[in-house]
């Protein structure tokens, strides 16, 4: 779907959104990010963030990007199935959307998504560790030690 | 010859441990580079560790001065996925307790603000103000911080006499516009420091999306409290100042303006609370029974939009997801364009215009 249709389907009379408490979801098969980037830009929608979800087991990914169309908040779902390093891979719109860079940084940072298209600059939350990592995999918390309490 | 200079994470010109590394051209900044993440904390994933009441205590920490809006939004996500309704009287009091802390931040800036300009008598005037706030935050929840006023489906406390309030409004708005906004607006200290300074251009603040005072002051008329109501707005009148600037000035301007129309607001939803419960079914509700389900919230905060994403799986006692977008996070990036073209001894204060939270954004 290119971002001429997205937009001309936002701007029609019959809105293609499902409403969930809320927020008006988008759902097309073969969405691609760069065209609904292109399609907010056109439409003159604001970024708000992408919230990434890891899903349970070996599903993948789950990132919901989010716009706000006239306080009206738009959300598109993108998933990336399987959790190999090459499934984590989804196209960066930081050169058509300026705002999404500290959240693709997070995102990349946090999951070890990989934004393609873009570089990345010395990483937001941990200074000198290595990018790209699935956080939640590699800063797990450890079990707790046992402490002998004095009799 | 350009030479970089690097300010912070620990510098007297900043307020938070955040570090800009600019690059100058005699004393002109000719680019700059934010860096953050010096104090992350992980607030999302331990989120995830904690159940649905402790949750509310812990995201109340993400934000020393807007920590109730942060529990607001959580609360607002999590009672549309229990699907409670709150009741009138808690909506009124959630904008009272949202407005006094607007209030509390804004005067808390321009305390800040005046002391960057070496204007340290109106420092104290604004902090002696903001006492006056937070005398009063503290008589309803009974802390100067972390109110623990919200719960799912309503407010923990009550306020026994709401019109006791309207008095402490109409002084603070005497003051301020006896006082500050005058000073601010007309003294050659204010105004040479101000005016023209820090320029975020109308297309900047859009492209950066950036949100609340700062997008308001660069022109972008944009409120989640008109264009998306939550709790009792929408039963209130009151009107969103916007400049069209950009600059240190206008920013100063929109948050002076605001303060006035949050007394507007205290006084409509002070003097029209109804009676009634202040939880939804006694606060009595069962969070195993929600089937696995992503809700959102946004609320309109001191310092812009703030976005909660929470979502829950089936039958758990703890969120599977809790994802917090906060304003300084937005409106970061956009100190990179206000810096450029500057003077060095202007930084401090440019960074200080967006009232920059660096707990927020290091959730």
């Amino acid at each position: 779907m290119s971002s001429v249709e997205i937009t001309a389907e936002m701007l029609a009379p019959s809105e293609p959104y499902q409403e969930d408490n809320g927020v008006y979801w988008f759902s097309y098969d073969g969405l691609k990010v760069r065209e609904l980037a292109k399609a907010m830009n056109a439409v003159q929608a604001r970024f708000v963030t992408i919230t990434t979800y890891q899903l349970p087991k070996d599903e993948g990914f789950r990132l919901e990007y989010h716009w706000d169309l006239n306080g009206r908040l738009l959300g598109f779902t993108f998933n990336l199935q399987g959790s190999s390093i090459e499934s984590r891979k989804i196209e960066s719109i930081w050169d058509l959307c300026e705002a999404v860079d500290w959240i693709e940084r997070e995102v990349h940072e946090e999951y070890g998504i990989e934004f393609t298209g873009r570089e990345y600059e010395p990483l937001l939350l941990r200074p000198g560790d290595t990018p790209g990592v699935n956080m939640r995999e590699t800063a797990a918390p450890a079990p707790a030690k046992q402490v002998e309490v004095a009799k | 010859m350009s030479y970089k200079i690097p300010m912070g994470p620990y510098h007297p010109g900043l307020e938070e441990p955040y570090k800009l590394d600019m690059i100058c051209d005699g004393e002109t900044v000719t680019d700059a580079r934010l860096h953050i993440g010096f104090n992350f904390r992980g607030i999302e994933h331990l989120a995830e560790t904690r159940n649905y009441v402790q949750v509310i205590a812990l995201m109340e920490r993400v934000c020393g001065i807007c920590s109730f809006i942060h529990t607001l939004t959580l609360c607002q996500a999590m009672e549309k996925l229990t699907g409670f309704e709150t009741p009138p009287r808690a909506k009124y009091i959630r904008v009272v307790m949202a407005e006094l802390e607007r209030l509390h931040s804004h005067v808390l800036w321009a305390g800040i603000a005046a002391k960057l300009m070496g204007f340290k008598t109106m420092f104290m005037t604004c902090f002696e103000l903001r006492e006056k706030v937070m005398d009063v935050l503290q008589a309803i929840s009974g802390n100067r911080v972390n109110y623990s006023m919200n719960c799912v489906g309503g407010v923990n406390r009550d306020i026994a006499d709401p019109a006791a309030l309207v008095e402490m409004v109409d002084e603070l708005e005497r003051e301020m516009v006896k006082k500050v906004i005058p000073i601010f607006t007309t003294s050659a200290t204010a105004l040479s420091r101000c005016a023209g300074i820090g320029v975020l251009t109308h297309e900047k603040a859009l492209s950066c999306a950036a949100v609340g005072p700062v997008a308001r002051a660069s022109g972008v008329n944009q409120d989640l409290r008109r264009d998306a109501p939550y709790a009792a707005y929408e039963e209130m009148n009151f009107e969103v100042p916007v400049q069209p600037d950009g600059d240190v000035k206008a920013r100063l301007l929109v948050r002076a303006l605001e303060i006035l129309e949050s007394c507007k607001i205290l006084r409509q939803a002070l003097t029209k609370m109804p009676p009634g419960e202040l939880v939804c079914g006694d606060g009595k509700f069962n969070f195993l029974k929600v089937v696995m389900k992503t809700a959102t919230s946004r609320v309109e905060a001191p310092r812009g939009e703030v976005f909660y994403s929470v979502s829950w799986r089936d039958g758990s006692r703890n969120p599977a997801r809790v994802h917090v977008r906060t304003p300084t996070f937005a409106n970061m990036p956009a100190i990179r364009y206000m810096v450029m073209g500057a003077r060095l001894a202007d930084t401090p204060l440019i960074q200080a215009s967006i009232d920059p939270c660096y707990s927020c954004t290091d959730r």
